[in-house]
């Protein structure tokens, strides 16, 4: 195993927690570490969302470096609370706060901060990748404010659902699913509103949408959890069965086969019936892989992404009749290669960079290459068809407002996949 | 009332002594290039971002290795947002490279791992000329002697192992990392290989990182007056380019913030004189021209070229100057393009309203004071709550910033425009100016800034019903 890393296949894990706060209402990342540590993720998500987002950091200089950064994070609470009134902050640690050692938790401890909540987020960047930052924080989140005042009745018909590193689209499909459903819902870090925030005038201080604190409080009396990335919070979702006792399930609706278990486990939790709405959703997907069998079938297909994602991809391009001969995962993890060897009889790249990808794909010769906007390197070099998905995608427009979730979202994936190889080898190709 | 606190900064009186009104019967200028008040919604970037985002990173035929955790490689992978071009593209800022450091490394330190990540590396890339090594925070803290490895390396693979100490607590903003990197390729690369031959008309171009491509459209001008260009610092650069840097007869600096240091190392060791230039807008480069022509004795060859480049953008710059006249901006730039821009802006009709700069110093904002009009706002580090509180109360008719700003702007239904990338460039000199004022154009007059509707606001603060 190389010592370096080309092309990275993940980022590191503050950028993770970020993404999670970005979900809650009124929320404040703050991060416990230098300055380029959250000038430089704000610009991914800029670049991905095109929309604005604010991080605060605690700017940590050389003296901070040599006697720790605790004083410097008081004060950091204490600007972000008179500058913005949050109603919650979220202390995001980087590798250099965490190799300093500073006792955030002492830290917080002992200040004052009103009506603002201050949950501490523990993201060395030397452990982990992008997915378990986002896991780490949901764990957090719930593990601090969960059934907290849970003291008026109702809510016990409701389901949580933990998104994972998902696009704002995809957050959509699933609660149009739930809607259609009847099933009273929290969707614990939602982006759908505000990392896709209207223009109208005047703007308001924080985005609108997003999972408030009362949610997040009463989350607790839900009947289960759902994580739709088990690797992205599924700790949350293990934590909130095991504390209070609710059903947990991890499936990522993506394809036929996710989307109906996603179904089944809903009705599991709540005793609900899938409508005909959803039966006629289903029908359409159908329908729309039927008239596009001739086109994938045979197909060989690359897929990278985060590992719920890779993998929930490969099975929807197997219904396709594809053939998924490489499938990578950004975070390396027992899991995912087991869950991977059920799928494919062919390379699995768990954790590795991108380089090794391009090696992968040079000597097994997909046709079709799934992955984010530094996939198209190879997919250029390459000549495959490409089909953008996953986390950083800044090379087109749109992509983080169509879902690729539920029996919808199944339909746009098939339609991009088959324009892409309609594209590449033509009608007869 | 010169200084001036803005009302999101009530509760951070300090914030007041860098936000400043120009007054001319005063001499005060804001404080500035100095540490971030801690919890900041700052737009600054690190130390890191200064020397391998800005001034390393364009060197075009070299392996940029980071040596750290994860993201710091990946953040600046393919330029990060800033648009190098080069014409080695099949391998510079295509490919990233970082020690990707563990927990384990991180205790029991990351010499090894550096040591096999350079030399697997160029395994990988035998056609590189060097190898330049950044450390990030982490490293700072456990203490790895890149320099050591860095040489151990360079014996024995053959080609410069450049070591950077640019780790991200260091300093209060990107600055202290272009310092850093000015120091480096001085003490490591100048120097270090003669040309094949020299001519009277060598000169360099310190301190234009060739966004969308400024130098393309830079360079061409000076060789047409008979100059040789023997390096440019670092855009488009090759390694070996900088090492011949120390044998041209002239210096022409243009980002005066990231580069007077190595103008002022190479003066001292060598001898060699600098000039300082805007290539922005007609007066200023037409200026810049002169200068490095009287430098040189080509007076009669730069007028020639001035009265073409100028009849050739002229007449369409001044349709422009009719469209635009009387237009309002706001400039938040780095730092010497707030100044640069100010007059350049003038030429096409556009006044400057407010100007701000990221990790400007003390001579940046006596510049912008002696180019702006009196009661121009001008603020030091303004973070995005001070940012807003400007544009909505400021209105300006355009926004110039970067891309962590564009959003902000748009959300605020605030005409803006790239000014670190550029919309569609090159912007520098004559041609360029023209593809600036064809962006401002665009900018100012889609009609989508007409169709923005304003909602109604409750009680709760909550948005409600929309009215035209």
């Amino acid at each position: 195993m190389r010592s370096v890393t080309i092309n990275p296949a993940k980022m590191c894990q503050p950028i993770g927690a970020m993404y999670a706060l970005f979900g809650i209402h009124a929320a404040a990342p703050l991060v416990h570490g230098s300055q380029g540590c959250a000038a430089y993720p704000m610009r991914m998500f800029n670049r991905h969302f095109r929309e604005p987002v604010q991080v605060a950091v605690s700017a940590l200089g050389e003296d901070a470096a040599v006697f720790g950064g605790a004083e410097n994070l008081v004060a950091s609470i204490e600007n972000v609370i008179a500058r913005r009134h949050p109603d919650l902050i979220g202390v995001i640690t980087t590798c250099l706060s965490e190799t300093i050692g500073d006792d955030i938790e002492g830290a917080i401890r002992g200040g004052d901060f009103g009506k603002s909540k201050v949950i501490p987020i523990h993201t060395p960047s030397y452990v982990g990748s992008h997915v378990t930052g986002y896991d780490n924080a949901l764990k957090s989140l719930v593990a601090d404010l969960s059934g907290n005042s849970a003291s008026e009745d109702g809510g016990e018909d409701r389901v949580n659902i933990i998104p994972g590193m998902i696009n704002p689209g995809d957050v959509c499909e699933v609660k149009h699913i739930l809607d259609l459903m009847r099933v009273p819902h929290t969707v614990i870090s939602d982006i759908s509103e505000t990392l896709d925030a209207p223009l109208i005038l005047p703007k308001p201080p924080f985005p609108e949408g997003g999972t408030s604190i009362d949610e997040l409080v009463n989350s607790a009396k839900a009947c289960g959890v759902i994580s739709l990335c088990d690797h992205a919070g599924g700790t949350a979702a293990k934590f909130l069965s095991g504390k209070y006792g609710m059903t947990a399930d991890s499936v990522c609706p993506v394809g036929v086969v996710n989307t109906d278990r996603f179904l089944d486990s809903l009705c599991n939790m709540t005793g609900v019936e899938v409508p005909y709405s959803l039966e006629k959703e289903r029908g359409r997907l159908i329908d729309a892989m039927v008239d596009v069998h001739q086109y994938t079938y045979g197909k060989r297909a690359a897929i990278y992404g985060d590992p719920d994602i890779s993998l929930a991809i490969a099975e929807f391009v197997s219904e396709l009749g594809m053939d998924p001969v490489i499938i990578s995962s950004s975070t390396a993890s027992g899991k995912f290669l087991r869950r991977a060897k059920g799928i494919t009889d062919g390379e699995i790249l768990n954790g590795r960079d991108l380089y090794e990808l391009q090696l992968a794909v040079e000597m097994v010769c997909p046709e079709i290459l799934f992955g984010n906007t530094h996939c198209k390197l190879i997919a250029d070099k390459e000549k495959l068809a490409f089909i953008r998905c996953g986390f950083p995608v800044s090379d087109r427009i749109g992509y983080q407002r169509h879902g690729i979730t539920g029996y919808r979202g199944g339909i746009y994936l098939a339609d991009l996949i088959t324009n892409a190889i309609l594209d590449r080898y033509g009608q007869h190709g | 009332m010169p200084l001036r606190l803005l009302d999101c900064d009530r509760s951070i009186p300090e914030r007041g002594k860098h936000t400043y009104i120009k007054d001319s019967s005063e001499d005060i200028l804001p404080l500035s290039n100095i540490q971030t008040t801690p919890g900041d919604f700052t737009e600054r970037g690190c130390t890191y971002a200064g020397c391998m985002g800005v001034v390393g990173g364009p060197v075009k035929d070299v392996i940029h290795l980071v040596h750290g955790p994860i993201g710091c490689a990946y953040w600046t992978w393919g330029g990060g947002t800033r648009p190098n071009l080069s014409d080695n593209s099949n391998f510079h800022r295509k490919y990233c490279f970082s020690t990707d450091m563990q927990e384990d490394n991180i205790i029991f330190g990351g010499e090894d791992r550096l040591y096999k990540s350079i030399i697997e590396a160029y395994e990988a890339f035998p056609e590189v000329r060097g190898v330049f090594v950044y450390a990030t925070c982490a490293i700072g803290l456990i203490g790895d002697d890149i320099g050591a490895v860095c040489r151990r390396a360079e014996n024995e693979i053959g080609i410069r192992v450049v070591p950077f100490n640019c780790e991200g607590f260091r300093g209060c903003s990107q600055s202290l990392g272009h310092h850093i990197a000015n120091d480096v390729l001085f003490e490591y690369v100048v120097g270090t290989k003669e040309p094949e031959y020299t001519t009277d008309f060598d000169m360099n171009i310190i301190g234009d990182y060739n966004i969308q491509g400024d130098l393309w459209v830079i360079k061409p001008l000076f060789e047409r007056m008979g100059i040789r260009i023997l390096c440019t610092f670092t855009g488009n650069s090759s390694i070996d380019e900088i090492a011949q840097a120390h044998r041209a007869k002239l210096n022409l600096m243009h980002c005066q913030r990231s580069t007077p240091y190595i103008c002022e190392l190479i003066k001292k060791k060598y001898g060699i004189p600098y000039i300082r230039a805007s290539l922005f807008g007609i007066e200023q480069t037409s200026k810049a021209l002169r200068d490095v022509a009287t430098f040189f004795g080509l007076e009669d060859k730069a007028e020639e070229i001035i009265d073409d480049e100028i009849s050739k953008v002229a007449p369409e710059i001044e349709e422009y100057r009719k469209k635009f006249e009387g237009k309002r901006i706001f400039i938040y730039q780095g730092a010497p393009r707030a100044w640069h821009w100010v007059k350049m802006f003038r030429e096409m009709g556009i006044e400057t309203i407010a100007a701000a700069t990221t990790f400007g110093h003390e001579e940046d904002y006596a510049k912008i004071c002696e180019r702006v009009k009196d009661g121009t706002i001008i603020i030091d580090n303004p973070n995005s709550v001070e940012l807003e509180e400007i544009l909505i109360e400021l209105k300006p008719d355009i926004f110039v910033s970067g891309l962590k700003e564009k959003y902000l702007s748009y959300k605020l239904g605030i005409p803006f425009m790239n000014g670190h990338a550029y919309e569609k460039g090159p912007c520098a000199v004559y041609s360029g100016f023209l593809n600036f004022a064809r962006d401002i154009e665009k900018t100012l007059f889609s009609p989508i800034w007409g169709m923005i509707k304003k909602g109604d606001v409750n009680s709760h603060g909550e948005l409600g019903r929309c009215e035209a």
